[in-house]
């Protein structure tokens, strides 16, 4: 029997400008221990749908139709009734870990008002439970972690307690808002791994709201597609990604790309010039330690001693999980941050050396795009006038007119009616943005384009049609791009070689589609294997790789070497690994056999 | 913590230095002294007269005896206007009813503003939203100078309800017109402030996330958003505090409650230079620690930080 039943629900918001509506009557029901993955691109109202039937909309929201629990009508309760099944019988958990969780109090006092509003419990009984279900979500030194706040907690292990939380009275499903959308890939593959063993041990029903196609091939028995407020395809998942009838979902499957197929650009020809050569680069920032009366700040080792090339052209992609340093790196070349130590040298001048007015002067070649489109864009600005910016600075000779017909020509290129030339960010989508970005970047044709994250924060479809601009410019253009995201599988569809960084240090770099199909080092062998796939019957029977612990701190000295236990063992803690060339251009970092870092206890106190 | 608060205190010492020596200076250099008058004194008489304060000693000299009459006596000097008085004796007379009507307006400003904020936020967009929001607007246009006579007017003149001045040893009815006049415009901003504040936070993440769990409303309300919603208040408290008891020469005037704030105005303009600087060095004394106090409450209110 369906645990959830939604029949012709609409919700609306009130505005200024009238009533918006976000849901248009969806239908759809959840099974007792089942998955459905309910799968959308932002504005698709998948999880306004949810919110409404749990009376979470804001103030201006309005919800109409029906949403059963049980066979009981639950949409627009008052709230007091509402609130005998939100923790209860239903549980929750939201997209952004680092922001769902009270700031002020403790981890043990937010789980255990759960049980005392709903089950009466306090004092050591929920106590015992909290810790219990802590463990059960396999959060490391579990007790330890009921006294701490949440900001104590990496994203990873809040996200964790806010599971262990909505699990607390054993729910009959579980709403999953977007839980692993925040989180670095093999800390999304544990979370991943947690919920659905939860639902099959618990026979909890789980709605899986994601605009990830490789996630819902992973965890979902049965699919609702979503777009402009309407389910446009359901069925199983084997049936969807099989033959999708809808186009919509079509395009969503093949906007995702992939880590195992699909065209990735091929290496580049060995005698083509060298543009960018970094040597040896560190970058270290002073810590202060959080206690003692005479604190000596200890250098956080953020860019730990990397050195590659790049050729004219190329695409070389940076990979690796929060804190590898990678955004570091990128502007460290670019003298955004001033590296501690090494060489930049570019088409043989080097970079480190010049003062304020040489530097400036090789910034018209040496552009950059940022994560955030909105916010990196000035608001009080036309969109026009960023772009033309650049050419203010680095062309005075050129007339207003000159400038005006410049930046119409660079919007066209980037697929901006230039028309839109007088909006400004607000108005504008965050795919727009990013084109305005990369139009700003591009305009006076530079020869280096750092890409920092310049896709992360975009649908799927507009990060494809990004990507693909990307790659069209480089053609027209010939530019080379450091392309930096945590996403390996954009990473492989756009670089010609990668390079994995952990904790500062470079552990593998070598030819893209090599490093995806068959990578060396263990590090690159566990983040690959946790890349989803979108296709289930591959996703499903595909083996993972688990380094144990969680990503460590760049503080703790011992981590560097988490892939060397044997030095570890013989107190060598400052060894510094080999990079080793295994193959022409396959650079791989000295590493213990598999077995051996495997066998290593967790590492304790991930910060 | 208490390695902290040692730390702040020494930290306030070498500030309290700096405020004594730039007072003092920029004094000196204003025209005039304190015993120049429409009528000429002898040259002799003011001369004696100078040499009597140890005005005819050479400026850094002066700032030296001051100095260290402080540090070893805690001797502020004395009055350079009224006789027989030394600026421990009017500071000792004036503080405690500054103090007394200062902290009743802080703690009414205080209480009602944030109930006020705090209700309209939790109905937003009813009435009661709209009544805050108008008496918060009205009561920010409305400072004590203006205040003032109004109430005089209203329940002296009018009503014959309250006495019209005086202190009379800090009775209440020679307490609530200057009480009423020193908050109301920072009421209204602490009504604004904390309902913008209440706002934002229940919008926030966790809000949501305790509602979702199904917690009672008055558990997410004073449980989870009360302290989030308090931090900007806070900060804009600490300032507050030392304001009602510095920006109190109106209330003095128009109430004749004989506090502070009128001796401070008054040894300005006739170059009382011993007094001003008595009470310069204690309002900033009070704003050093009124800073630390508000600092710590931040630590209490927001666990990320850390001293």
């Amino acid at each position: 029997m369906a645990v959830l039943t939604v029949d012709n629900l609409k919700v609306s918001f009130d505005t200024p400008d009238g009533p918006v509506s976000a849901v248009k009557g969806t239908s759809f029901h959840i099974e007792a221990g089942e998955c459905l993955g309910i799968v959308g691109e932002s504005g698709s109202g998948k999880s306004q749908t949810f919110m409404a039937a749990m009376g979470l909309l804001p103030s201006n929201g309005r919800a109409s139709g029906s949403v059963r629990l049980d066979g009981h009508e639950i949409l627009n309760l008052p709230v007091g009734k509402l609130n005998d099944v939100r923790g209860a019988d239903v549980g929750m958990i939201f997209q952004d870990p680092l922001t769902a969780l009270t700031p002020h109090l403790r981890v043990g006092e937010q789980m255990a008002e759960v049980l005392k509003v709903h089950r009466g419990m306090t004092g050591s009984a929920a106590r015992r439970l909290c810790l219990d279900w802590l463990e059960r979500v396999r959060i490391p030194a579990a007790s330890r972690r009921l006294r701490q706040f949440p900001h104590e907690l990496s994203g990873g292990m809040r996200q964790r307690v806010m599971i262990a939380q909505a699990m607390l009275c054993e729910p009959r499903l579980l709403i999953a808002d977007e839980p692993t959308t925040a989180l670095d890939v093999t800390v999304q593959a544990e979370v991943l791994d947690l919920i659905a063993g939860l639902q099959k041990e618990h026979g909890t029903a789980v709605a899986l709201i994601t605009h990830d196609m490789g996630v819902v091939a992973r965890m979902c028995d049965r699919l609702e597609v979503m777009q402009y407020g309407e389910v446009v395809e359901s069925g199983s998942v084997g049936k969807i990604f099989g033959a999708a009838d809808h186009a919509y979902t079509r395009r969503l499957l093949d906007a995702m790309p992939r880590i195992d197929a699909g065209d990735a650009p091929a290496p580049m020809p060995a005698e083509t010039e060298t543009l960018l050569d970094v040597d040896d680069l560190r970058v270290e920032f002073p810590i202060r330690p959080e206690s003692g009366f005479f604190r000596k700040p200890i250098p956080l080792k953020a860019v730990n001693g990397v050195s590659f090339s790049l050729a004219r052209g190329e695409t070389l992609g940076i990979v690796g999980e929060s804190g590898c340093g990678k955004s570091t790196l990128a502007r460290a070349v670019l003298r955004l941050i001033e590296p501690t130590d090494g060489n930049v040298s570019w088409l043989g001048t080097p970079l480190t050396d010049l003062d304020k007015r040489a530097m400036k002067k090789e910034r018209k070649d040496l552009q950059i795009v940022f994560q955030d489109p909105l916010a990196s864009l000035d608001p009080r600005m036309t969109i026009a006038a960023s772009i033309a910016e650049p050419l203010k600075t680095y062309r005075p000779d050129m007339t207003a007119r000159e400038r005006r017909a410049a930046v119409a020509e660079m919007m066209e290129r980037v697929g901006l009616d230039p028309d839109m030339q007088n909006r400004y960010p607000h108005e504008m989508s965050g795919g727009q943005n990013q084109r305005v970005g990369i139009a700003r970047a591009m305009i006076n044709r530079p020869k280096l384009i750092i890409c920092d994250e310049a896709v992360s924060a975009l649908d799927v479809s507009i990060q494809a049609q990004i990507v693909k601009l990307l790659k069209d410019l480089q053609a027209e253009f010939g530019m080379s791009m450091l392309f930096i995201s945590h996403d390996l599988s954009v990473v492989r569809e756009i670089s010609n070689r990668i390079m994995v960084l952990y904790l500062g240090r470079i552990v593998e770099m070598g030819d893209g589609d090599m490093i995806c199909a068959t990578p060396r080092h263990p590090y690159t062998q566990s983040l690959i294997s946790a890349v989803p796939i979108p296709d289930p019957d591959l996703e499903r029977s595909r083996e993972r790789i688990r380094i144990p612990g969680e990503l460590p701190s760049p503080l703790d000295l011992r981590a560097a070497l988490r892939f060397l236990p044997s030095k570890l063992a013989a107190g060598d803690e400052d060894y510094v690994p080999r990079l080793d060339q295994v193959a022409p251009g396959h650079w791989v970092a000295e590493h213990d056999p598999l077995d051996r870092i495997l066998a290593q206890a967790p590492a304790q106190d991930a910060l | 913590m208490f390695a902290y608060i040692v730390k702040r205190l020494l930290g306030a010492i070498p500030t309290l230095l700096f405020l004594v020596v730039a007072a003092f200076f920029m004094m000196h250099m204003a025209p005039g002294g304190p015993f120049t008058s429409e009528r000429k004194l002898p040259p002799e008489v003011l001369a004696n007269i100078e040499a009597q304060y140890g005005l005819d000693q050479p400026l850094w000299k002066q700032l030296w005896d001051y100095v260290t009459g402080i540090v070893l006596h805690f001797d502020f000097g004395p009055s350079f206007r009224y006789k027989d008085r030394d600026v421990n004796d009017i500071i000792a007379q004036g503080f405690p009813i500054s103090l007394t009507y200062g902290t009743l307006s802080f703690i009414v400003a205080t209480l009602i503003g944030v109930s006020l904020g705090i209700a309209a936020a939790i109905r937003h967009n009813s009435w009661i939203d709209y009544f805050a929001v108008s008496l918060g607007i009205v009561a920010q246009a409305l400072p004590n100078f203006i205040m003032g006579p109004i109430l005089i007017l209203t329940f002296t003149l009018w009503l014959g309800w309250l006495p019209g001045g005086g202190w009379n040893g800090g009775q209440w009815q020679y307490l609530i017109m200057p009480v009423i006049a020193l908050s109301t415009s920072y009421m209204g901003n602490i009504a604004r402030l904390t309902r913008s504040s209440m706002l934002e936070v229940l919008n926030s993440n966790f809000i949501r996330t305790a509602r979702a769990k199904g917690l009672p409303a008055r558990s997410v309300i004073w449980r989870h958003a009360m302290k989030p919603t308090l931090l900007p208040v806070i900060s804009y408290l600490g300032p507050v505090f030392v304001y009602v008891l510095t920006g109190s020469v109106f209330v003095d005037l128009y109430f004749s409650t004989g506090g502070l704030g009128q001796s401070y105005v008054n040894s300005a303009l006739t170059r009382d230079y011993a007094v001003l600087l008595g009470v310069t060095i204690l309002y900033g004394a009070l704003t050093i620690f009124v800073n630390l106090l508000t600092d710590l409450a931040y630590a209490w209110f927001d666990p990320k930080m850390r001293y």
